[in-house]
């Protein structure tokens, strides 16, 4: 089972590679506007104040759903965290583990409630393609393996197998936005921060 | 309506080459950030109300994501592994007429590309290079609306968007000066025409000639206070529009943009300042030089920055209480998200009259008021603008303002349009209007 999770996890490695590799040969764009602001301090903000939830309506206008989100992702990490120790044979402290089990389950019922959410609200379910579901389902039970199995060791076979899973098909549905998040914002910084909208001056919601 | 049946028309007489030239065009538009924006959406569906579209109507159509998802689909298919071998699974769709259909639908009839939802998605996709990418590949395809076309047809033939003729703009100009000369009671007060070695080439929008001839009296009454060295031209570099932006046929933009480029040579001028238009600020000022791939021998600003500067180095000097009725300031997307220019109009109108309400909200976080995008000339989706347009209007309505100061004549237009519609009651002026009317002369 190791070697499988082992392997899943090359396989994900070399498949985000080569799609960022793909995504590159796109190439870049030369321009011939003078700036009018800094694109390094533009793709700053946007990883941080610009990421704030007050800086964005649409998040305080859908906290549930960002908090769901939060969680999910949260838990997803925590589970990835706990996999590698495991792998690695490690054991983590009382209190630590009480922590990656409040995350590991929170984000498990975070994953749900945005599946619920998904097949509930017409927009949202017109919006979606079966690789949204099959892409939450196997985040959302790895998440959830990972907290059952620090409460009961023997599953680890089976989360290693989901954890597998998932790392294969990673890269093939919209997981890779693991890697695209991280591309996209800072396309996205540069644009306005070379046109000198970001960082922003004043209070947009004064 | 003779340009809906004729779209349609267009669309239904489609070949399977005129496909392949769209995904030629379409892909030929991508970069490296494009290609990452169209592998980044997760539908989750925040951006939906970052949407005036979707604001005033809640539909699946109107959510910016299932705009980007029609174009990400054919994306998918056509320049993706796992769109080409599980197409169902990741929703990728091959190119055909309902596509075709779904993308003019998309693209022209339900955005005006003002990339309020790119600050607002929750990865950070820049909607708007998308949407243009794929207005040029149905430009491509010969679907550009027609009505849209004609206007940037009017730019490539006639040097100006409203087929304005010289002789006429001469006239009016001449014209216009003696009503300033009037106004400010100096015979010496001018709208010079073709100065050569100016320092300023000053470019406006045809409907100040054309509708707004105070508009452009204002502008000139400052550069006249400032005692300016400034200039228009005779010749098509005196339009600062340019709906190349909007058609996205980065050709003719760029012949467009090539009319300020030749007046500012033929002139030997330093400075090119672009009036109050938002679309035009933002063609000349960050598109244009893109177009021509060169960048230009020379500065360019807007007339918000330079009068920012004429009031912060005493070079015009305005009393606030010859404005006292109430005002509020709408950011046009082109000028202010994508163009930068945000605080210099806030800081001009704050000394320049006695009560200014922000919107809620405003800045880079601002409503389109729903006439940008080329939607004030194409006909066949005026019921949607206008409906989008309601979100503006009760931004508007909740300030409290009497007047709505508006730094884009095309913004003007939709303004006034809701003005009637929802019933607002104000009066909407450019900047200059508000500052020629505060400037003191005696100081
Ligand atoms: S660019 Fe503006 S109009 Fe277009 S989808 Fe985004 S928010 Fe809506
Ligand atoms: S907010 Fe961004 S990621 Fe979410 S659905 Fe909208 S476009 Fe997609």
């Amino acid at each position: 089972m190791r070697l499988l999770v082992l392997a899943s996890a090359i396989w994900t490695i070399l498949a985000m590679a080569f799609l960022h590799h793909k995504t590159k040969g796109f190439g870049k764009r030369t321009l011939f506007s003078k700036p009018a602001g800094s694109p390094r301090k533009g793709a700053l903000y946007a990883f941080t104040r610009g990421m704030a939830p007050w800086a964005k309506e649409s998040v305080m206008l859908n906290l549930p759903s960002y908090v769901a989100g939060m969680a999910f992702h949260a838990g997803v990490f925590s589970a990835f965290g706990l996999m590698c120790l495991a792998l690695l044979g490690f054991e983590l402290p009382f209190f630590l583990l009480v922590i990656a089990q409040v995350f590991t389950l929170l984000g498990a019922i975070g994953g749900l409630s945005l599946f619920v959410k998904r097949i509930v609200k017409a927009e949202l379910r017109g919006l979606s393609c079966p690789d949204d579901f099959v892409s939450n389902l196997l985040s959302t039970a790895f998440a959830l393996l990972a907290f059952l199995w620090t409460l009961v060791p023997s599953m680890e076979s089976l989360w290693l197998a989901e954890g597998a899973l998932l790392l294969i098909y990673a890269p093939i549905g919209k997981i890779r936005h693991c890697l695209f998040f991280f591309t996209t914002r800072y396309h996205l910084g540069a644009f306005f921060g070379r046109r000198g909208t970001f960082p922003p001056e004043g209070n947009s919601h004064a | 309506m003779p340009e809906l049946d004729e779209l349609e028309s267009r669309l239904d007489a489609l070949v399977e080459g005129d496909f392949q030239r769209g995904l030629e065009v379409f892909r030929s538009k991508l970069k490296e950030a494009e290609a990452s924006y169209l592998n980044s959406c997760v539908h989750c569906g925040l951006c939906a109300s970052s949407c005036h579209y979707h604001r005033a109507d809640a539909t699946l159509e109107n959510v910016p994501a299932h705009k980007l998802d029609v174009i990400a689909a054919v994306f998918k298919r056509n320049f993706t592994a796992m769109g080409r071998v599980a197409p169902g699974l990741v929703g990728a769709r091959t190119f055909d007429r309902e596509m075709a259909k779904a993308w003019v639908d998309a693209v022209f009839g339900r955005c005006s590309l003002c990339g309020r939802c790119s600050i607002n998605c929750t990865i950070g996709i820049a909607m708007p290079r998308i949407f243009r990418a794929a207005r040029a590949a149905l430009g491509a395809m010969g679907l550009t609306p027609s009505d849209l076309q004609a206007t940037v047809d009017n730019s490539l033939q006639h040097g100006n968007n409203m087929a304005i003729t010289q002789e006429d703009w001469v006239e009016t100009v001449q014209w216009i000066e003696e009503e300033l000369q009037m106004e400010v009671d100096d015979p010496e007060a001018k709208l010079p025409l073709d100065k050569k070695g100016a320092k300023i080439l000053f470019t406006v929008n045809p409907r100040e000639p054309k509708f707004f001839p105070l508009s452009l009296q204002a502008s000139a009454k400052v550069f006249w206070a400032a005692k300016e060295d400034w200039t228009l031209s005779s010749d098509p570099g005196w339009d600062l529009t340019n709906y190349g932006l909007f058609n996205c046929k980065d050709d003719e933009a760029g012949a467009i943009t090539q009319n300020l480029v030749d007046a500012m040579e033929r002139l030997g001028c330093k400075t090119l300042v672009i009036g109050e238009c938002g679309h035009g600020y933002g063609a000349a000022r960050w598109e244009g030089p893109e177009w021509l791939q060169k960048s230009y021998p020379f500065e360019i600003k807007s007339i918000l920055e330079l009068m920012d500067d004429y009031l912060r180095e005493g070079r015009i000097h305005v009393d606030p209480s010859k404005n006292t009725v109430p005002v509020t300031l709408h950011d046009p997307c082109n000028l202010v998200r994508h163009g930068g220019i945000c605080e210099a109009q806030r800081r001009v109108l704050r000394k320049s009259v006695t009560t200014f309400t922000e919107m809620t909200p405003n800045r880079a976080e601002n409503f389109c008021c729903g006439g940008g995008g080329g939607q004030l000339s194409m006909a066949r989706y005026k019921n949607r603008r206008i409906q989008s347009g309601g979100v503006k209007a009760g931004q508007i309505k909740d300030t409290g303002a009497k007047i709505v100061v508006a730094p884009c004549h095309n913004c003007i237009d939709q303004l006034m349009e809701l003005n009637k519609e929802y019933k607002l009651n104000v009066q909407i002026k450019t900047v200059a209007e508000m500052v020629a009317d505060a400037i003191v002369t005696t100081a």
